[in-house]
């Protein structure tokens, strides 16, 4: 008996090194024993915090929300990840996400017919509207050589901008004191599925544009030209790649995919685009952040988006029963992120003694061998 | 006395490759050692240990005669140890001062003192005759001075043992003499030089030792007086070589590329070559030789369609092709083996098969309607790493693990499998050893015999020699020589490639 135990901790213990060696187990770990010492030094109980956060996301009507939540973030993740991939550095899922949610909406409230029928059209409208705003900064690249990083991001403010005053002036519902369209009509709401206490079909659908990306990147041309363009640029071209079309090609997958985003956001969930909801949400940059994480993997997204949705679900339950505010989930949200970009790992600290290695430091390879 | 360096019993162990096995090697005080040894018989790998850039899994290593364990290269750099990478790591848009001195910057008052690291680093490099200007900025500078620059960080921090990676593998020969008479000079100072190559002509004319790796062991430690090529080749293969050979001469064909009038525009908005005319006909190697940074580089590009042509015209197959995307150009039959095999010939963290494929990621043989056929293109790829012997472990693997002599020869195999009619190469056999060296000459001999037209940028003006049906030579961006390679010598070429015949193309 004794021998046995002799055998198997240092197994045990060396199963935990290696998994803390990982640097996404090892970010997570981190940030949770540092919200631990925040938390603690507020004088709550961190324990039971985290308890109920857990509890808040996972029991009751938690499950549901945090399902429900993870759509958009998932999405927009995946939508932030078919750009990264490619190297192309689209920070414009947000406006995408606005301008085509109140396309979405628009059709929804103002199409007669069957949901059967004014559902997916909605869907469609909502993509070509956000692939339509993702072709401006596309283009601009590509044309005019203004980059994708810049013009993306400034475009949100204009797309806000635009659809703001779109509602305000032109479709505003007088009825209620909010600047928003009329509510979406019962009929063209996304319907829920009897699972988990009714999630909303969407979750079905950003499931299904997961493994789509998954089989698209493992098994297609399309896949694989887009991620030889993302690891470096130079050997893509060389390879008869043509970057440029394929720029302009995955914004509009990014665009289309933020649009159709969007349109759930207004039909299966708020059914009513009100100005500013989606940008004040941060839905957009939560996706971002859940890509980082899963370094744009298509699996790993819907992990990722999982825990990042559990969290903000989770948080708001910590809040209401340990009276830690749900701020908490956002400072852990960053803390993993931070650990994650600076490639925190255990072997980091053990390091520091003597200073990180040359291989560390390392600078961009000039000439060659 | 004792020995600079002692190594025992070193062992390294990757997923599926025994990279170094049991190595004993003895080095001592003021001596140049070379380390020679065929691709992938872990040279590098070795150095990297010796430089604290991983651990080995078992083994010893003693710095005048005390035992030490590095676990970073930064414990190496401070037991007196300096290394020159394969592949520079310099910061491309910093000073040649700036990154010398960096992490080890002189401060006035806490805050980085540049005008004396630029003092320092200027006495230096004099005191070593190591010709750089501490201010120049070093994505402006020629790879020759970059490596100086890299000699200087080491020599500035006091490195008494110096570790050299194929030095010379992408110097010119007029920069290789300069190398060597830096490595000698500091021979002469009481320092240790290990350095890797693959030419053993330099082995000969340099070191004073040799130890010759292979299959990760050491299997010989000779004195470089006492022996001569072909035993280090026999040591490093494990038979017999044919060092020299020339290719016998060819009836040439069709013209497969014709370039007619061609100029383009430099990095630095300067013309880097004009006026070039010249074709390549079926059955012929047409070799281009000239001094790095004559426009040859810019020549090939501007064929290959990396480059836009200012003016003049590119036909392959009698179709133009001067303003044709990269795709058309390949599918109208043209390969390429560029020059930069790490920055534009390989993706680095794609996969050993990913590599093999790009260019012909469309073909029909590999998919159908954009659907990849996995199977067939694994099949594809094992079957050219068995053919042209690269070592490798899985192929889904990140190329980077790959030794630098089989990352070229993953460029080569994957340029040189779709039986395109024109194959341009670049630098075709940099870094690789003998044997590779001799396979890759062999392939192009036969693909020219075969009909195929190969149009050959190469540094080495043995190989030119070599290989050649006709020499072109570049002198400040023209064509200046078209010469036969059977009435003409090295030093012959090398008066044209010095611009010592100024009168323009004759010959
Ligand atoms: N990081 C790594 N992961 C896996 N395998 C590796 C790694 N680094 C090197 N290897 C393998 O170890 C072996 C020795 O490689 P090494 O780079 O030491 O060879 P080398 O003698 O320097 O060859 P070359 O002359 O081609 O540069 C090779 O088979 C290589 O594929
Ligand atoms: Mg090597």
């Amino acid at each position: 008996m004794a021998e046995q135990v002799t055998v198997h901790r240092p197994t045990l213990a060396s199963k935990v090194g290696a998994a803390l060696s990982h640097p996404v187990v090892f970010s997570l770990v981190f940030a949770f024993a540092l919200g631990w010492l925040i938390v603690y030094l507020t004088g709550r109980d961190p324990g039971f915090a985290y308890s109920e956060m857990l509890n808040g996301a996972v029991t009751g009507s938690g499950l549901r929300n945090t399902l429900g939540r993870a759509v958009p973030i998932i999405g927009m993740a995946l939508a932030v990840s078919v750009a990264f991939r490619s190297g192309v550095i689209n920070l414009g899922g947000e406006g995408q996400m606005v301008v085509g949610g109140l396309a979405g909406a628009l059709v929804a409230i103002y199409t007669p017919g069957p949901g059967e029928l004014v559902i997916p059209l909605a869907m469609v409208a909502g993509g070509v509207a956000g692939a339509a705003w993702a072709m401006l900064p596309a283009f601009g690249q590509t044309r005019l050589r203004l980059p994708i990083l810049i013009t993306s991001l400034l475009l949100n403010y204009v797309a806000r901008a635009i659809t703001g005053y779109l509602v305000r002036f032109h479709f505003l519902d007088d009825s209620v004191t909010l600047t928003s369209t009329r509510q979406v009509p019962e009929i063209a709401r996304m319907p829920r599925m009897p699972i988990f206490g009714g999630v909303s079909l969407s979750l079905a659908l950003v499931i299904v544009l997961v493994a789509v990306a998954w089989v698209v990147y493992g098994r297609t041309v399309s896949g694989y030209e887009t991620q030889m363009a993302g690891l470096n640029g130079r050997f893509a071209r060389y390879g008869g790649i043509q970057v440029e079309r394929q720029t302009v090609g995955v914004m509009v997958v990014a665009g289309t995919i933020g649009g159709i985003i969007g349109t759930h956001m207004i039909i299966g969930d708020a059914y009513r685009f009100i100005d500013g909801e989606l940008v004040v949400s941060g839905l957009a940059w939560t996706g971002l952040l859940v890509a980082l994480l899963a370094a744009n993997h298509p699996v790993m997204i819907l992990v990722a988006g999982l825990l990042f949705s559990g969290l903000q679900i989770g948080g708001l339950a910590m809040q209401r029963n340990a009276d830690v505010s749900w701020r908490l989930s956002q400072v852990l949200q960053a803390l993993v992120i931070v650990a994650v970009a600076s490639r925190l790992t255990f072997g980091w600290f053990k390091r520091r003694r003597t200073g990180p290695s040359e291989g560390e430091l390392e600078p961009a390879a000039v000439g060659e061998v | 006395m004792t020995p600079a360096l002692e190594l025992r019993g070193i062992t390294k162990r990757f997923p599926g490759v025994l990279a170094n096995d049991a190595i004993d090697m003895t080095v001592r005080t003021g001596e140049i050692h070379a380390v020679v040894g065929e691709n992938g018989a872990g040279k590098t790998t070795l150095m990297s240990i010796l430089f604290g850039l991983f651990p080995a899994d078992a083994g010893e290593i003693l710095v005048r005669g005390e035992p030490v364990r590095f676990s970073s290269a930064l414990d190496a750099i401070r037991a007196g140890l300096g290394m020159v990478h394969q592949a520079f790591r310099l910061f491309p848009t910093l000073t040649v001062a700036d990154n010398v001195v960096f992490r080890e910057e002189p401060t006035s008052r806490g805050l980085i003192d540049r005008s004396e690291s630029i003092r320092r680093v200027g006495d230096v490099a004099e005191r070593y005759g190591l010709a750089v200007d501490p201010t120049a900025v070093i994505e402006t500078l020629p790879v020759g001075v970059l490596q100086r620059v890299e000699i200087l960080k080491a020599l500035y921090r006091d490195a008494q043992i110096l570790i050299l990676d194929e030095p010379t593998a992408v110097l010119t020969p007029q920069e290789r003499d300069k190398l060597f008479e830096v490595i000698r000079r500091l021979r002469d100072t009481g320092r240790t030089i290990l350095f890797i190559t693959h030419k053993l002509g330099e082995v000969m004319s340099l070191s004073d030792r040799v130890t010759v790796l292979r299959d990760g062991r050491s299997v010989a430690d000779l004195l470089t007086a006492d022996t001569d090529p072909e035993e280090i080749a026999r040591h490093m293969t494990g038979r017999d070589v044919d060092l020299d050979q020339r290719a016998p001469a060819h009836q040439p064909g069709e013209a497969v590329l014709e370039v007619t009038g061609l100029s383009a525009t430099g990095e630095h908005g300067r013309k880097a070559f004009r006026e070039a005319s010249f074709e390549v006909r079926s059955g012929e190697i047409v070799g281009i030789a000239g001094i790095a940074g004559n426009g040859q580089n810019e020549l090939i590009e501007t064929v290959a369609g990396l480059r836009p042509p200012d003016e003049g015209s590119i036909s392959l197959n009698g179709a133009d092709i001067t303003d044709a995307e990269v795709l058309t150009r390949r599918s109208a039959g043209m390969a390429y083996v560029p020059e930069d095999r790490h920055g534009v010939g390989t993706s680095h963290r794609a996969s050993v098969w990913a590599n093999l494929l790009v260019g012909h990621q469309r073909d029909p043989a590999f998919q159908r309607k954009g659907w990849f056929d996995l199977r067939a293109i694994r099949d594809h790829a094992r079957s050219l790493i068995k053919t042209y012997g690269i070592r490798s472990g899985p192929i889904g693997a990140p190329v980077s693990t790959l030794s630098g002599g089989n990352l070229q020869k993953v460029v080569v195999a994957r340029e040189m499998s779709h039986g395109a009619p024109l194959l341009i190469a670049e630098q075709p056999t940099r870094g690789l050893d003998i044997a590779a060296i001799e396979f890759i000459h062999d392939r192009l001999v036969r693909f020219r015999d075969g009909g195929g037209a190969v149009l050959m940028v190469s540094a080495e003006l043995s190989e030119v020699l070599a290989l050649s049906s006709r020499i072109l030579v570049m002198f400040d961006g023209r064509i200046v020589a078209d010469l036969d390679p059977s009435k003409v010598t090295e030093a012959g070429i090398g008066l044209y490639m010095t611009g010592a015949h100024e009168d323009g193309p004759d010959g």
